[in-house]
């Protein structure tokens, strides 16, 4: 696949932007990759966003952000897999260039979740769960990851504090990404005193919520060219409902689509430089960890705090906060990570800089793990 | 509408109603209309006994709309007599009362109220087995 080259980036801060709106975020995300190449017009644009109808904000997104960029006359889209939103958009533009439909495509992943009240959030989060027998019964995403980390510490025999170590690693990269929601170390003292959402599941091991906007710009690469390019792009999807992953301690779907990039890219998982994998809670942060083959199951939290994943380890992991000192803005996650693995692989990530970084594999979730969407990226 | 969404979940909200594949034998709660195994059509309803054990619990403290007045809250999962999983709310049980095999059937209760005009939605949650409590000295 390494014939589509990453040529434009975008990204806002990650925050809760009172006087800014889900266009507008997604115009700046746009406008920032667009500049970056400025003799190219995509053909094509699919936006990335999970929750903007349920939240009666605006539909159909990729038609309104094509409008305000003032592209007319390309087509559009508006990819919704919950989370995985950004994963789905990206696959989908690399599809339409692949095929020979489009010479180049913007994905924008937007999304705007602070006008909601945290409740009402919370209630249209839950609807990337089974919406009939688990959104309607009470159930969020939130109780079913501390279901989740209940099983995975009554199973390992581990304690409960060992969490403490997947959102130190966030935060201690997150502390120099300026466009992180909170960027700052944290602490164990902070991490113990943290208030329980749903026990064992405290506020520290969830990632915010956040408004923000990210986009790229993909083309299908040229002669000699030394932009970033995609060498990889799977999706799997597998069981829905909660009870899979808990029950099983497992993510099916990011096992296989992690092998099966790896296996498009020609890679062996030692050979990556850096990890972006979909940290938006501490039980999602150590199965993705176990299911892409960082640490053998039940040794995700064990390997962390052992320091194997900092960046000056052999897998650097989350290495501009992740989710959890960046933030989430859910549809938008995926193309987030993106554009962060490009800049490692830049050599623009200031601060946050991994040495050397060649190759990076990035996962986002869906849907309490039933989809994965992963991408390698590399120079 | 969420009134005839209601009525259309009350054989599996109020029954426990689900679907048992005729070729493989499977069961699945909700139930389905294809069996995932094996692909049959085949499927025929099947009535859960509503027996279970307890696998995990959480008390919830941040709740989603609706469910805010009920916090804190236990949820779990539930392995049903018959295998499947499923998420739940358990009730009449004191949550330190709670451990992981602990036997539970169905009981009908209130889930929630969809704000002052919507309906008020009656469904499964799962209590302590009354005849492994009356064995309880």
């Amino acid at each position: 696949m390494n014939h589509i080259e990453i040529i434009g980036l975008g990204q806002t801060r990650c925050a809760e932007k009172w006087n800014v709106g889900l266009l507008d975020l997604a115009i700046k995300a746009a406008a920032q990759a667009l500049a970056e190449a400025k003799d190219v017009t995509p053909c094509a644009l699919i936006a990335a966003n999970a929750l903007s109808g349920a939240l009666f904000d605006q539909r159909n997104l990729g038609t309104f952000i094509a409008d305000r960029l003032g592209l007319h006359g390309i087509e559009t889209h508006t990819v919704a897999t919950d989370e995985a939103s950004g994963g789905s958009a990206i696959r989908l533009a690399s599809a339409l260039i692949q095929a020979g439909r489009c010479e180049a495509v913007l994905v924008v992943g937007a999304e705007k979740t602070s006008d909601a009240l945290p409740d009402q959030l919370e209630a249209v989060r839950a609807t990337g769960l089974d919406a009939l027998q688990e959104a309607e019964f009470g159930f969020s995403p939130t109780i079913a990851a501390a279901l989740g980390m209940q099983q995975y510490l009554q199973t390992h025999g581990l304690d409960k504090g060992l969490f403490y170590h997947l959102s130190e690693i966030a935060h201690r990269n997150g502390a120099h990404n300026p466009k992180a929601i909170f960027p700052w170390v944290l602490k164990q003292e902070q991490y113990a005193k943290s208030p329980m959402a749903a026990a064992p599941l405290s506020v520290c091991d969830n990632a915010p919520s956040c408004d923000g906007g990210a986009a790229v710009l993909l083309r299908r690469s040229k002669p000699q060219s030394t932009h970033v390019r995609l060498l990889a792009s799977a999706a799997v999807s597998g069981p829905t409902g909660i009870a899979a992953p808990i029950t099983s301690l497992a993510l099916p779907a990011a096992q296989a689509s992690a092998a099966r990039a790896l296996d498009e890219a020609g890679l062996a998982l030692d050979a990556l430089s850096l990890f972006e994998l979909h940290d938006v809670n501490a039980f999602f942060a150590a199965l993705s960890i176990e299911a892409v083959g960082l640490a053998p199951r039940g040794e995700a939290l064990t390997r962390a705090a052992a320091g194997h994943f900092y960046t000056d380890a052999a897998h650097p992991l989350w290495t501009m906060g992740g989710h959890k000192s960046r933030g989430i803005a859910p549809g938008a996650a995926g193309v987030y990570q993106l554009v962060e693995a490009a800049l490692q692989l830049r050599q623009q990530a200031g601060p946050c800089q991994v040495p050397n970084a060649k190759t990076a594999l990035v996962q986002c979730l869906g849907s309490f793990g039933a989809l994965a969407v992963t991408h390698i990226i590399g120079v | 509408m969420q009134i005839a969404r209601t009525w259309r979940q009350q054989a599996s909200n109020l029954r426990l109603s689900g679907t048992q594949c005729a070729s493989c034998h499977a069961h699945f709660f909700p139930g389905r209309i294809r069996c995932p195994h094996c692909a049959s059509t085949d499927m025929q309803p099947h009535a859960f006994s509503g027996q279970g054990e307890v696998l995990v619990t959480t008390v919830v403290h941040e709740a989603p709309r609706n469910f805010e007045e009920q916090v804190p809250y236990l949820a779990g999962l539930v392995r049903l007599a018959e295998g499947p999983v499923i998420a739940a709310l358990l009730t009449d049980v004191d949550p330190k009362d709670v451990a992981p095999g602990m036997p539970v059937e169905m009981v009908t209760r209130r889930i929630k109220s969809d704000g002052t005009s919507g309906p008020i939605v009656y469904a499964y949650k799962f209590a302590p087995l009354i005849s492994e409590l009356q064995d309880t000295p």
